[in-house]
């Protein structure tokens, strides 16, 4: 048996689907439509065709021990929620966070084909694949999913946040939908609610402090504000008051959630501070 | 013409070949214990037990260049199958009976091809103790599951003594009773090569021994204190409460120090 060590190469040749189109439109070319039909999984929205389950919004910022990744819990299929339980930021190594949005399917193939891919060099080589061949897999997978995406399914936005061990700081790593990637040194954010909240982070880092030099507990509440202002500005973003969010931290110590408990008492001060603020003043 | 007698005689010439070159292997160790499994041996230079999969490790004696070859399909099949399935998918048994034994029994089969010189012990944690095993595969694809206690060395005679030394295996006893269990069959195995080295024969009284005089405890001292100045005692565990999604770790220096400090 011929050996590669390359999870990407083994699946090429097994002809596995997350190194092929599935739209298709570059295999046998014979039409090149853009109306993909698939079976709805949901037929409550109006407008026909298929609508994808996507993420929606993924927050990472900075603090001083590390990254905080911040997720609501829904998953929306156009006009409807698919799931209100969805885990959008999942661990894909001891150091590595990965927070998506977009393209439900796919995302998850793609940490699935990550955390596999990982593990495989690590035991095959004997030693932790470095950041940047992390960086350069992902982006790869992101890559290959263009054609796909171009035909409007597929196309899913990840960020990645891991913990430097030699530089001893947190790193967070976004890419566009080509798989261009880009470092982040404050914040990165994803998904349908991340645009409204954009100018949010660099207002916070300009009148309050950079995220890295916040505690755990300030950067966490900012990252939930801003989930909150999300929620309010973009009609998928799920918000918190229903359903907690999911929160997890990398430091040198590895990868933790941010417990139940914790996050509850946080969001209630949040909307006890601030709910209020936003209803119109009555006399 | 070709005759049977032909075939005898060239598979048996390959299994001398083999055979003579597994004798002098430093023998590995399996043994249950009541947080998972463990593989000891002592090593050289180059590292002898490998994790393969989440719940999978091996070690083995043989070529280098065998082993290495073994190890790497092993860990592409596992994560093939993992990634194409589930993790919960991956099995020693499908490893071994449906990849490497095939292959192996091809190699040895031919008559042109060097066979490969391999003994390889592998380990699977499963859901619960009683789900632990062992499965050592040899040289010509034959293999066999074993649970609790499993041993591969480089003759019939050292892993009958091994074996003899580790008693019923006890999936109940501590790692320490188990480490210390394990090294000391780890002892009477390579003792045994070491005998057939210098000439002493299979069921010959051990006239060239120079540590026959003295009783089994005291010989295992005295060999293994001459043993660990050169070489390095390897212990990886499959820890079934481990933390982790992969339960494979290396026994820390500091944990092997405990271990061997009484051999110093």
């Amino acid at each position: 048996m011929e050996i590669t060590g390359d999870l990407w190469s083994l699946l090429e040749k097994s002809g596995h689907p997350i190194t092929r189109s599935v739209a298709g439109n570059n295999q046998s070319g014979a039409h090149g439509s853009s109306s993909v039909t698939l079976p709805r999984p949901n037929d409550s929205h109006a407008g026909g065709g298929f609508v994808e389950t996507h993420g929606t919004t993924v927050i990472a910022v900075k603090y001083d021990k590390g990254v905080i990744n911040v997720g609501d819990r829904r998953a929306t299929a156009g006009f409807s929620v698919m799931y209100d339980q969805s885990e959008k930021v999942l661990a894909i190594d001891e150091y590595t966070l990965m927070a998506i949005s977009g393209s439900f399917a796919r995302a998850m193939e793609v940490v699935r084909y990550l955390r596999t891919s990982f593990k495989l060099f690590e035991r095959t080589y004997l030693q932790t694949m470095s950041l940047e061949g992390k960086l350069s897999e992902l982006a790869k997978v992101v890559r290959a999913g263009i054609p796909d995406a171009l035909q409007g399914i597929g196309g899913f936005i990840p960020i990645l946040s891991t913990y430097d061990q030699d530089d001893k700081t947190g790193r967070i790593f976004f890419y566009d939908g080509a798989g261009a990637r880009f470092e982040s040194t404050e914040f990165g954010a994803a998904g349908s609610g991340s645009t409204q909240i954009r100018g949010v982070f660099d207002y916070i880092v300009k009148t309050k402090k950079p995220f890295h030099d916040m505690n755990r507990e300030e950067a966490l509440r900012e990252a939930l504000t801003l989930l909150d202002i999300a929620a309010d500005l973009d009609a998928a973003t799920g918000g918190f008051s229903k359903v907690l969010p999911l929160a997890k931290t990398i430091s040198t110590d590895g990868i933790e959630d941010v417990p139940e408990d914790e996050l509850r008492s946080l969001v209630e001060s949040i909307e006890s501070t601030y709910g209020q603020r936003s209803l119109p003043h009555r006399p | 013409m070709y005759s049977p007698f032909d075939f005898n005689e060239a598979i048996s010439h390959r299994k001398d070949y083999v055979d003579e070159a597994l004798r002098g292997g430093s023998p590995v160790v399996g043994l249950t214990y009541e947080g998972g499994l463990l593989l000891l041996t002592v090593r050289r230079d180059q590292r002898k037990v490998y994790e393969i999969y989440d719940r999978h490790m091996f070690s083995a004696i043989g070529k280098q260049s065998d082993i290495e070859n073994v190890r790497l399909s092993s860990i592409q099949i596992a994560h093939q199958e993992g990634f194409e399935r589930s993790p919960d998918d991956v099995s020693i048994q499908r490893l071994v009976g449906f990849a490497l034994s095939p292959a192996l029994k091809k190699a040895f089969g031919e008559q042109f091809t060097v066979p490969f010189v391999i003994k390889a012990l592998f380990a699977e944690s499963g859901k619960t103790a009683a789900s632990d095993l062992f499965y050592v595969l040899n040289y010509d694809g034959e293999f066999r599951q074993v649970h609790g206690v499993a041993v591969v060395a480089g003759s019939q005679a050292a892993e009958d003594k091994m074996l003899e030394r580790l008693g019923e295996p006890n999936a109940s006893q501590s790692r320490e009773d188990a480490l210390r269990q394990a090294l000391s069959a780890w002892s009477v195995g390579a003792r045994e090569v070491l005998r057939r080295q210098i000439g002493g024969k299979e069921d010959e009284e051990d006239l060239l021994n120079p540590l026959r005089d003295i009783d089994e405890a005291e010989a295992d001292g005295v060999f293994l204190r001459d043993e660990l100045k050169n070489g390095k005692l390897e212990v990886g565990l499959l820890e079934r409460r481990a933390n982790r999604e992969s339960r494979f770790r290396l026994l820390p220096d500091s944990d092997i120090e405990s271990l061997i400090s009484e051999y110093r």
